[in-house]
């Protein structure tokens, strides 16, 4: 490579890196113990805006089952992925706070945390293109759905 | 070792090679056979260290020889002259005695690979492994169909041969235990099968080799080669259904765990607990670690464990329960009892 193309090539990776930030996740343990207070509140644009927080929800969202009735991408039962409930702090209630006769309240059995990701992640299903969901999918074919776990060993 | 240590005091390099070779035996070393397949891999490493040590020494004992030559006749002219038909021989025989090398190692890896082979056309112990992020769960298939599941801890009929399937929920994995047999990569969409048939009675240790994410290094598992018949009694067992709770705290330990958070993602079978997003707890307290083997088995790491996974395990796929300290105490409890 000469010269110019490797100062090309070297200026080019401050931006790859800018990718990675979108993913940051802090392993230490401050994880959220309330539900939102409010639209203002500084934690529901963390976990928004945070692909790591969102794909995490994805992923719980299957192991706690809720795909047996809302359809693996949401698309079931009340359809969540067309954005008509749009605001996390929404979503938040509507799945810790239960649907009447629908499902209970799951506030008595998810820990904050997790609602908080799966508010995420159902707020982010109709910001997603198509062909990321099918990829979301297909990358959630092997994991444990709710009471059933076929495996990926068929 | 140690007698020849003692022998030889401190003066040759003796002493220091039998220290540093007291790191080759233990749990977790393929230097330390316990398993037909290790024990093949083995002696073929054994053959290559040979060869490769004779060559290095032919080399070394060339090159000794030439230094000492030239010194002996630095002012002459040199010995050899390009043109000497003996620097021609001599590079053809020592191209033959390096094809001889190869061709040595080449017969001992074929005769090693047909050996693992082999392994293949024996009947077998159906095993299923499946690796989850960061802990693996264990699945045997009993004469009669049924599948009994276990988590981070596999037992292994010693003089049989067990054929491991290996799965992934989630990214690529790697299944390895070194006494036992190689490694063979845990690919999501795809099934890997392993045969290990371990003769050794004993505990070793297994690791995933592939990292994996945050917790790749706390992807561990204990590996118990058990005679035969101690194997049939431990699979049936691990069959039977959780023992009822035995006093009071366990059954308020119960009462959590089945009507709480943890009976969405843990099955203990025989009671209202039915998730499967994380290791089957039914006999965990029989288990001799906790979350693939990041803590040892006992109360008091239950309890640590349960109240604040994510401090002991930065990362884990469990999430912490908000339980206060006497219902945390009494969900360790239980768990301690399901053995
Ligand atoms: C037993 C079936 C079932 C399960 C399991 C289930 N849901 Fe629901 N859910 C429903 C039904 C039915 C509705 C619609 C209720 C209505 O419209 O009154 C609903 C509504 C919702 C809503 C509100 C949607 C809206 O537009 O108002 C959210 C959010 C939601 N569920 C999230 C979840 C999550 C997250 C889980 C898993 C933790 C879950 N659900 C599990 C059946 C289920
Ligand atoms: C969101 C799902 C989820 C919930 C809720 C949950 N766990 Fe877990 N649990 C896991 C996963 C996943 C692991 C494996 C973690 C690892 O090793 O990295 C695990 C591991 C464990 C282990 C160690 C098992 C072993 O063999 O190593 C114990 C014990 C345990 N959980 C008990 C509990 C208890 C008690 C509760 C309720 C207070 C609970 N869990 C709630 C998912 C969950
Ligand atoms: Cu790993």
């Amino acid at each position: 490579m000469n010269a110019r193309g490797a100062i090309a090539g070297l200026a080019l990776i401050p931006f790859l890196l800018a990718g990675c930030s979108r993913e940051a996740r802090q392993l230490a343990s401050d994880q959220p113990q309330t539900a939102p207070s409010g639209p203002a509140d500084p934690r529901t644009a963390r976990y928004a805006a945070n692909f790591y927080q969102v794909s995490q929800g994805g992923r719980y969202f299957t192991w706690y089952g809720c795909g047996d009735c809302h359809g693996r991408l949401a698309r079931g039962a009340a359809n969540l992925a067309n954005g008509s409930r749009h605001a996390v702090e929404a979503l938040y209630t509507a799945i810790a706070a239960g649907q009447s006769g629908a499902h209970s309240d799951y506030a008595a059995r998810v820990p904050a945390e997790q609602i908080w990701q799966m508010a995420a992640y159902l707020h982010d299903l109709s910001r997603h293109e198509p062909a990321r969901n099918r990829r979301n999918a297909l990358d959630q074919q092997g994991e444990p759905q709710g009471n059933r776990w076929q495996g990926p060993l068929q | 070792m140690a007698g020849a240590a003692a022998v030889n005091g401190g003066r040759s390099p003796v002493p220091l090679v039998a220290l540093l070779l007291t790191g080759c035996s233990g749990i977790q070393s393929s230097l330390d056979p316990a398993g037909m397949q290790a024990g093949a891999t083995f002696r073929l490493f054994e053959l290559m260290i040979v060869m490769c040590g004779v060559m290095y020494g032919a080399v070394l004992l060339f090159l000794g020889a030439s230094v000492w030559r030239v010194r002996r006749q630095l002012a002459a002219a040199p010995a050899i002259e390009p043109a000497d038909p003996g620097l021609g021989k001599g590079l053809w025989a020592w191209g033959g005695v390096i094809v001889a090398g190869l061709v040595v190692l080449a017969t001992g890896s074929f005769f090693v690979e047909r050996a693992l082979a082999a392994a293949r056309a024996r009947e077998a112990l159906q095993v299923r492994v499946t690796g989850h992020q960061w802990w693996w769960r264990i699945q045997y298939r009993t004469p009669d169909g049924r599948w009994i599941e276990t988590a981070n801890e596999l037992h292994l009929p010693a003089g049989r041969t067990a054929r491991i399937e290996l799965g992934a929920a989630d990214v690529i994995h790697s299944f390895w235990v070194p006494n036992v047999a190689g490694k063979m990569d845990v690919i999501p969409g795809h099934t890997n099968v392993i045969d290990v048939s371990p003769h050794r009675l004993g505990w070793f240790r297994g690791q995933c080799a592939e990292f994996c994410g945050a917790q790749h290094a706390h992807m561990a598992f204990d590996v118990k080669v058990d005679s035969p018949a101690a194997f049939d009694a431990w699979l049936a067992q691990q069959g039977r259904p959780a023992a009822a709770p035995a006093d009071a705290i366990a059954a308020r330990g119960m009462a959590i765990v089945t009507g709480g958070a943890c009976g969405l993602c843990h099955v203990v079978r025989g009671s209202a607990a039915t998730g499967r997003a994380g290791p089957d707890l039914t006999h965990v307290g029989g288990r001799r670690s906790i979350g693939a083997g990041t803590l040892p088995m006992s109360r008091g790491a239950l309890q640590g464990w349960i109240a604040q996974p994510q401090a002991l395990k930065p990362g884990t796929m469990m999430p912490a329960v908000p339980l206060d300290g006497a219902d945390a105490d009494a969900v360790a409890h239980y768990l301690e009892t399901l053995r």
